[in-house]
């Protein structure tokens, strides 16, 4: 018998079952399937089925018999089926606007547990489901097709505790990396999905863009094992940098930024993790930053509102950025316009 | 994850779905299930032998197409699905979290309703597993009441400043909201202007949901804003160094240059946008033509020099 009609059935006759069912009794009813192989191949086969449905959610237990009760497996029905959500028209409608965009996306780790997710809170909707107008778009780079599979993989990588192999092509390095990784979750920024794990081959805790890894293998044996535990204190947003300046490529240090105008109203929301100080008509903003750079890009692109007052390599290392953009932006000679 | 797994949650959420829609088109249902017609009919062959031992006549599953439509006559005890396992509450979570803040109230009500349904057995595992996808965006706050004017069908009204320019009240028909990028828009039918308009949700203040109701078109659709096209006249080249970003962010609309960088061309109707663009590669981008967005570009970096 096929597997999954053997696990309907199993189903089917679980739901129904009034008393335990013996394993016994399970053989019997199975011939095809448990009878006529060893017991102990019998029994590993049993086991697979029974964390396989385990896994779907179906609460199957076994009951230790008494004087009245015989031992065997048992479903409880109570704990099966789903129950009325008794969503407002509200809630659904935030669920079925943010499941939709996710799934719409293209790229959402754990994107067929999140549809089926979907499906069964509106099980009882009926007419009342809502029509989602909510779009999530990632870019170029995010809308390969290489990358949901991906996602789907380390989702269940991160859920099943288990390492991966991956090929990383980093821009900043000429050659793809082969590397392992503990991935501990997946974090969206931006528009870009980001892994968080424990990297083998640099001995500490890295960040890979999803997209930018070529190849993923997760580590099939014993897939039911855990192969690494997250500590316990670790946190996906101490990690995953959310501005440019974020990136934790250097040890932290402060910058304090002099903003007037326009960049001086929106100094909250332009550095929400700045501490902001009002100074006459300026603000003054201080920030730690691990990827100055990063920062110094930021605050050129917000124009002449926004300069950087300290420290002084913060201050040179800017205006040697802006000293490029205008030599670059040179006029160019007639001269080098005809040998050019 | 094995097939066999997808299939068998598909199966289990099939028959419930078919008790509760008898009659349901095989179209509409194939829909429900986002599986293709002739798969569907496969799986529906496959459900008619799944019963329950002694299999008795009685004890199989009783679902057939008549019609084209579908009906269930026994259901085996499959008359509602499953509970949520963890993962998919897990994953529904994640989803939810894109709309944060901006649903406020809704959504925390809805995430402790998921979470009273869960099998208790799954409520740990999915606590453990919700921690593991982080997709808190940027969410602005006026996500919420959005969210909300686009399903009931009301007309808002916000003030707006488009960049250099002055803030001032729009009266929008609120059609569809996008994410691109990590970068909110409205899209909708802005009376102010009298034209179809796309709305960055981090420029708008005091949003107003009025009782004004309107229909909204079958085919509102926002178009994804993208800068490059290749008939566009802003030639940008950018070096070496950040060629993989450019080439990540723009693919085959980005030229491969013979000194290995790479050269986009971009559309110049936002002047602003360009310079602030070109100024956030600190030097390693440069505009090729034309002249005056060179002057502008060399001008900003000038200034900012000069504060």
């Amino acid at each position: 018998m096929e597997r999954t009609e053997r696990l309907l059935d199993l189903v089917a006759l679980l739901l129904d079952a009034r008393e335990p069912i013996s394993w016994a009794e399970l053989r019997e009813h199975f011939p095809a399937d448990y009878g006529g192989i060893s017991d102990d191949a019998a029994e590993r086969k049993f086991e697979r089925d029974k964390a396989e449905l385990l896994e779907l959610g179906i609460p199957l237990t076994y009951v230790q018999g008494d004087d009245d009760r015989r031992d065997g497996y048992l479903v409880d029905r109570s704990a099966y089926y789903l129950p009325e959500v008794d969503l407002t028209k509200e809630e659904l409608a935030v669920l079925y606007a943010a499941g939709s965009a996710s799934l719409a996306s293209g790229a959402f780790p754990g994107s067929d547990d999140l549809a089926h997710a979907l499906r069964k809170i509106g099980f009882f909707a009926g007419d009342a489901l809502p029509t989602p107008r909510v779009r999530m778009e990632l870019g170029s780079a995010q809308s390969d097709p290489g990358l949901s599979s991906r996602l789907e993989h380390l989702w269940e990588a991160c859920a099943a505790h288990k390492w991966v192999q991956i090929s990383y092509a980093s821009p900043k390095q000429p050659a793809v990396t082969e590397r392992k990784v503990d991935p501990y979750g997946l974090a969206l920024r931006r528009g870009v999905w980001t892994l968080v794990g424990y990297c083998h081959l640099r001995q500490g805790l890295r960040t890979f863009h999803v997209h930018r890894i070529r190849e993923l293998k997760v580590n099939t044996s014993k897939p039911r094992t855990p192969d690494f535990e997250v500590p316990a204190e670790f946190s996906l947003e101490a990690h995953v940098a959310y501005f440019p300046w974020e990136h934790r490529f250097h040890e932290p240090m402060e910058v304090t930024l002099s903003l007037r105008g326009d960049a001086a109203q929106r100094a909250a929301t332009l550095f929400p993790k700045a501490s902001v100080a009002p100074e006459g008509e300026r603000v003054r903003a201080r920030l730690e930053v691990t990827f100055l750079d990063g920062l110094l890009r930021f605050c050129l692109a917000l124009g002449q509102d926004c300069r950087v007052e300290a420290p002084e390599a913060a201050v040179n290392r800017g205006r040697e950025m802006a000293r490029r953009i205008v030599e670059r932006h040179a006029p160019v000679s007639d001269e080098k316009k005809v040998s050019g | 994850m094995s097939t066999v797994h997808e299939r068998l949650r598909r199966l289990l959420f099939l028959v419930p779905y078919v008790s509760k829609h008898p009659g349901v088109s095989v179209e509409d249902l194939s829909k429900a299930l986002n599986v293709k017609r002739e798969d569907l009919l496969e799986e529906l062959d496959l459900l008619t032998c799944v019963g329950r031992p002694p299999f008795n006549p009685d004890d199989y599953v009783d679902i057939y197409v008549d019609n084209d439509r579908v009906y269930v006559d026994l259901d085996q005890r499959l008359s509602r699905p499953p509970r949520l396992t963890a993962g998919e509450a897990a994953a529904l979570a994640a989803a939810a979290e894109l709309l944060r803040p901006g649903s406020g109230d809704a959504l925390q009500g809805a995430l402790q309703k998921l979470e009273r349904i869960l099998p208790a057995g799954a409520r740990e595992r999915y606590r453990e597993m919700h921690r593991k996808i982080d997709a808190s965006t940027d969410a602005p706050q006026s996500l919420g009441p959005l969210t909300r004017a686009i399903l009931e069908r009301r007309e808002v009204t916000f003030d707006y400043a488009s960049p250099g320019r002055a803030s001032e009240q729009r009266q929008v028909r609120p059609y569809e909201l996008l994410s691109h990028r990590g970068q909110w828009y409205l899209q909708g039918y802005c009376h102010t202007r009298q034209d179809a308009r796309l709305f960055r949700l981090d420029r708008m203040e005091n949003l107003v949901l009025t009782d004004i109701p309107f229909q909204p078109p079958a085919d509102a659709r926002a178009a994804v804003p993208n800068p490059a096209r290749s008939e566009a006249g802003v030639r940008v080249r950018f070096s070496k160094l950040v060629a993989p970003y450019v080439r990540e962010r723009f693919g085959s609309d980005a030229r491969l240059l013979a000194d290995g960088g790479v050269e986009v061309r971009v559309a110049g109707d936002s002047e602003r946008w360009l310079i602030q663009w070109v100024l956030s590669f600190g030097g390693e981008a440069e505009v090729v033509e034309p002249a005056s967005a060179r002057a502008a570009v060399a001008r900003a970096a000038q200034a900012s020099l000069g504060f």
